[in-house]
């Protein structure tokens, strides 16, 4: 065997080699999948709630355990100018309807501890949030940034999203309508 | 008087390297704590912006992010204690220069791998052309010693 035939041997492993690394690096990105759609089944999920943010559920929730109540997923930080607009409505038509079988979560993303309670405080929230440790919930939910509500019926299934600030009434309708089912 | 000359000078150069010894600036080695914030901050992403280094990053969210780097240096936590802080709380993307373990250890690996085979097999290459070279020069030199060949040659040399 001549040099000639291992040099080309060597390159076309080479680029064998380069190609896996992209292969490697798109299997990465494309681990994120899609957003769930509307009629989609919801992803399951863990989130840990901080602690005097619990509203009587323990320390740690799945998603899968709500199951036959309504929930709304609400992706928020302190740092979101945007999540201001919607606090004062997502707490008040929480304690509108959270004794009519429906959950509210907060799923806080990429923030630090003590500015995201003082926002709670702020706020006077009182609903079920915890932090969406290394963005696993995010990721899942494929969200593009903050503030994103999803809607979830009572049998676990995505129904609506929305990804912009929402008032009162807006909340109350989505929510009459899944309750009316 | 010279012997006198030569101690005090002796004893000046080492009064002079003590001097120089004791007399650094202890304040020097100490980074201030916002030094020390600034330096983990770099070695942080922007959480937001992509590709966006979290010193630099003048967003709210970095701005949180830098004061929570500074908060846990003043409880006495140590650099390595906060960027595994972050690390944990936002996962290794969060890091400037991800750790070469896990699922991305093939992207640091595979150039190299793909250097070291590319190297073996031009070395391979570069052995067998040198290796035939001198296989052809030892044939040439037998053939010059073979007396059937000489008496060939001359034979050949004298008809022509």
């Amino acid at each position: 065997m001549s040099g000639k035939p291992l040099i080309v041997a060597g390159i076309l492993l080479g680029i064998v080699a380069i190609a896996g690394v992209f292969a490697i690096a798109l299997n990465l990105v494309s681990q994120q999948g899609a957003r769930p759609k509307p009629g989609s089944p919801a992803p399951d999920f863990t989130l840990t709630l901080y602690p005097g943010y619990r509203a009587g559920l323990p320390e740690q929730i799945r998603l899968s355990d709500l199951r036959g109540k309504v929930v709304v997923m609400n992706f928020w930080a302190s740092w979101c100018v945007e999540c201001y607009k919607e606090a004062d409505a997502l707490e008040a038509v929480y304690r509108k309807y959270k004794d009519r079988g429906v959950i509210f979560l907060g799923i806080d993303y990429l923030d630090t501890e003590a500015p995201a309670l003082a926002y709670l405080k702020q706020y006077d929230v009182t609903y079920p949030n915890g932090l969406d440790v290394q963005q696993r919930i995010a990721r899942a939910y494929r969200i593009t940034g903050v503030p994103e509500t999803f809607f979830i019926d009572r049998n676990g299934v995505v129904r609506e999203v929305t990804i912009a600030p929402l008032t009162e009434a807006q909340l109350i309708a989505k929510i009459e309508a899944l309750l009316a089912e | 008087m010279l012997r006198f000359a030569l101690h005090t000078l002796r004893l000046s150069g080492l009064c002079f390297l003590v001097a120089c010894l004791l007399g650094r600036p202890v304040i020097a080695q100490v980074p201030a704590p916002d030094e020390e914030t600034y330096r983990i901050a770099k070695q942080l992403n922007c959480p937001t912006c992509a590709g966006r280094n979290l010193a630099d990053c003048p967003t709210e969210t970095c701005a949180q992010w830098k004061a929570e780097i500074k908060a846990q240096l003043d409880t006495g936590k140590s650099a390595q204690e906060v960027l595994d802080y972050f690390q944990a709380r936002f996962g290794p993307t969060v890091l400037q220069e991800p750790p070469k373990a896990g699922v991305t250890a093939p992207l640091w690996a595979a150039p190299v791998g793909a250097a070291l085979i590319f190297l073996l097999a031009a070395g391979a290459a570069m052995w067998r052309a040198s290796h035939r070279g001198e296989s052809a020069n030892v044939a040439a030199a037998d053939a010059a010693e073979d007396p059937f060949v000489a008496a060939l040659e001359a034979e050949v040399r004298r008809d022509g």
